[in-house]
């Protein structure tokens, strides 16, 4: 699995409001058994089942559209990472599952049939008593299972994204086998079809449900307008989206700066060096904006940053994080690492830039930069919500202030659930360090392995991804996501 | 072999899309002309906790001093939410407040009913089951009386109410 699909992963997780997984299933076994008592049709039961979850999934979607932003714009990419909109949509890792491609003559696109072992829905299906929904009532064939509410969401979902990826294709998701209808595993076949297509199918699902008597509020699914106003995630996302980011990081030095001039060639119509002169005599602001736009970047992943900063200790928490790195890096990092990374910096702008420029850079000692780099990040982090100068000198003096002036309840169960937090912010704040260690030793394998192999090469190890940087730094982020869980529990 | 519900005990799952879900289960209610839907969201609360006690139970009795702990606890295991509660002696009444209610967050015009009043009926049920089983003279039940408050409606937090009685007081 790619880091970035790991990370958004990782981030969808801790984000969503989770509950225990039976709980879960057995509420959606009680919404199904609820619109049949209703229907009195097992068959239209079903079908209205999988509206429900159609639309819950599409309204979700609406409110947090930032973060699909990030993902891939075509029907078969978004298939390859299922993994992500089944996380996004179920919350949990997706275990043992299978693709098939089907040949689909005459079509842009091919089938698929994606195998999953074993259903969380299912699961136990029909050994209490109150599992009353009767799946031998159902006569005709082609009806969908238990997870037919689930699939609706997963469509939902996977539209949703071709529809702000401004995208023609439109997939069609059906529940093929279910485990509590006597199948073996639960089985998905995804339909990639034209938006013309589409539209059909549409309009003859709600004609089928109009002729069962069964009135939802219908689909109207907008056209994208296209006077929307464009942000600047929207304008990179051909560039940005998660299976891009993967690929940049194969590549060599040479050719990711290859594909950025292409890109300022391309979206900017301009030649790179053109565009680099705009900040020929600024090299220094172009620096901060560098870190500046950074924080901004990292902000576009659905305003998590800027959301994150607006409760009082969490931005406490990352101002003093920042300050901290702020301070570390200029105090322990070796002058030689800093050299390195500005060394790094120069050979990326190199043939890139207009050549005073590059010498211009070349002058900044790489305490300049990383200074730069630091002051544009925390002017972001400004206009995001911290408030700098209110920080103490660092963060144990924050927590005694608190507590000696009362200002944390004296409730003994509100001061009982601060003091838990401590310790896992204690962690958070260690692996954190941690983390910064291992970066020390990133720039020099760059320079060493750019003219020969990708980034990628750099950050793993010879041994294994696993034992490697990234095997390092992918664990410490996956304690410091399971800590930043416990605090929100 | 496919999970057993209780595995599922100890996995978590997001509830964001199912709890747009009942918004919409209420209007497809209305819609087909079904008015009780608090009674109806009670018996879905009611028929969860059945299924559940067969896997999980938070303690084998319970007692007037243990109960905003056994609340406690089902609240946190079942449904990850931190809550404060609150014993009123004199009308026999349980308070309960959830910031984080998993079932409610969002304001919806059209809709009336809360999310959290599947958790009345689950709650009181889940009470009612212990001490069913327990051989405590001085077992609780619960009835739930209302949600009081609620994100759904627009309020801060969510409010739900329960009374209490004590088996074998009059």
């Amino acid at each position: 699995m790619g880091a970035f699909q790991w990370l958004m992963k990782k981030i969808t997780k801790v984000f969503g409001r989770s509950t225990n997984s039976l709980f879960y299933v057995l509420l959606n076994r009680e919404i199904l058994k609820e619109v049949n008592e209703i229907t009195k049709n097992e068959e239209n039961s079903l079908l209205i089942l999988r509206e429900i979850g159609k639309k819950a999934a599409y309204e979700s979607c609406e409110r947090h559209s930032g973060v699909f932003k990030f993902m891939p714009g075509n029907p078969k990419k978004i298939l390859d990472y299922f993994e992500i909109l089944w996380v996004v949509v179920f919350g949990s890792e997706l275990e043992d599952y299978s693709y098939e491609e089907i040949s689909n003559e005459g079509s842009k696109y091919n089938d698929y049939v994606l195998t999953i072992s074993k259903c969380p829905i299912c699961a136990g299906y029909g050994q209490d008593e109150e599992d009353s929904f009767d799946f031998n009532k159902l006569k005709g064939i082609e009806t969908e299972g238990l997870a037919c509410g689930l699939c609706g969401m997963l469509e939902s979902v996977a539209n949703f994204i071709l529809k702000i990826k401004r995208n023609d294709y439109r997939i069609q998701i059906i529940e093929q086998d279910c485990i509590a209808k006597g199948g073996n595993n639960l089985k998905f076949i995804c339909k990639i079809h034209d938006y013309k297509e589409w539209a059909a199918l549409s309009a003859s699902r709600i004609s089928e449900r109009n002729s069962k008597g069964i009135y939802l509020d219908e689909d109207t699914e907008e056209e994208i307008l296209q006077e929307t106003k464009l942000d600047i995630i929207d304008k990179l996302q051909d560039i940005i989206s998660i299976d891009k980011l993967e690929e940049y990081l194969d590549e060599p030095l040479e050719s990711l700066k290859e594909k950025v001039a292409e890109i300022i060639r391309d979206k900017l119509n301009m030649e790179p060096e053109h565009f680099f002169d705009y900040f020929r005599n600024y090299e220094d602001d172009m620096i901060r904006i560098i870190g500046y736009l950074g924080m901004h970047l990292l902000n576009e992943y659905g305003g998590l940053l800027e959301k994150t900063l607006k409760n009082e200790w969490f931005s406490k928490i990352f101002g003093y994080l920042f300050k901290q790195l702020k301070n570390m890096t200029l105090l322990f990092i070796p002058l030689d690492v800093i050299r390195d990374y500005n060394k790094l910096l120069v050979s990326f702008i190199e043939g890139l830039a207009p050549e005073e420029m590059v010498d211009n850079i070349r002058l900044f000692s790489g305490k300049d930069t990383i200074n730069y780099l630091f002051e544009g990040a925390q002017m972001a982090l400004e206009n995001l919500g911290i408030d700098f100068s209110e920080l103490k000198e660092n963060i144990w003096e924050e927590l005694t202030k608190e507590r000696d002036d009362g200002l944390v309840s004296s409730e003994t169960s509100t001061a009982d659930k601060t003091r838990e937090k401590v310790p896992q912010i204690i962690n958070i704040l260690q692996e954190f360090l941690m983390i910064i260690n291992d970066i020390l030793t990133l720039p020099i394998r760059v320079i060493i392995s750019e003219s020969h192999y990708g980034i990628k090469t750099a950050i793993n190890s010879v041994v294994s991804e696993e034992e490697g940087l990234y095997g390092s730094i992918k664990e410490r982020f996956d304690n410091i996501f399971d800590q930043i869980q416990d605090i929100r529990k | 072999m496919n999970y057993s519900r209780n595995e599922l005990i100890k996995t978590e799952a997001t509830m964001n899309q199912m709890r747009n879900s009942l918004y919409i289960l209420v209007r497809f209610m209305e819609k087909n002309g079904i008015k009780n839907s608090t009674e109806i969201f009670r018996r879905m609360g009611r028929s969860i906790a059945r299924t559940y006690f067969n896997y999980w139970k938070p303690t084998d009795f319970i007692k007037i001093s243990n109960l905003k702990d056994v609340i406690t606890t089902i609240y946190k295991n079942v449904l990850n939410s931190t809550i404060s509660i609150e014993i009123n002696d004199t009308e026999k009444l349980v308070i309960v407040r959830d910031y984080k209610c998993a079932l409610c967050k969002y304001q919806y015009d059209d809709v009336e009913i809360a999310g959290c009043e599947i958790l009345l009926g689950m709650i009181s049920e889940f009470i009612s089951l212990i001490s069913k089983e327990s051989t405590e003279p001085n077992s609780i039940f619960l009835d739930p009386i209302e949600v009081k408050e609620s994100r759904a409606n627009g309020n801060k937090s969510c409010l739900q109410l329960y009374r209490y009685k004590i088996s074998g007081e009059a």
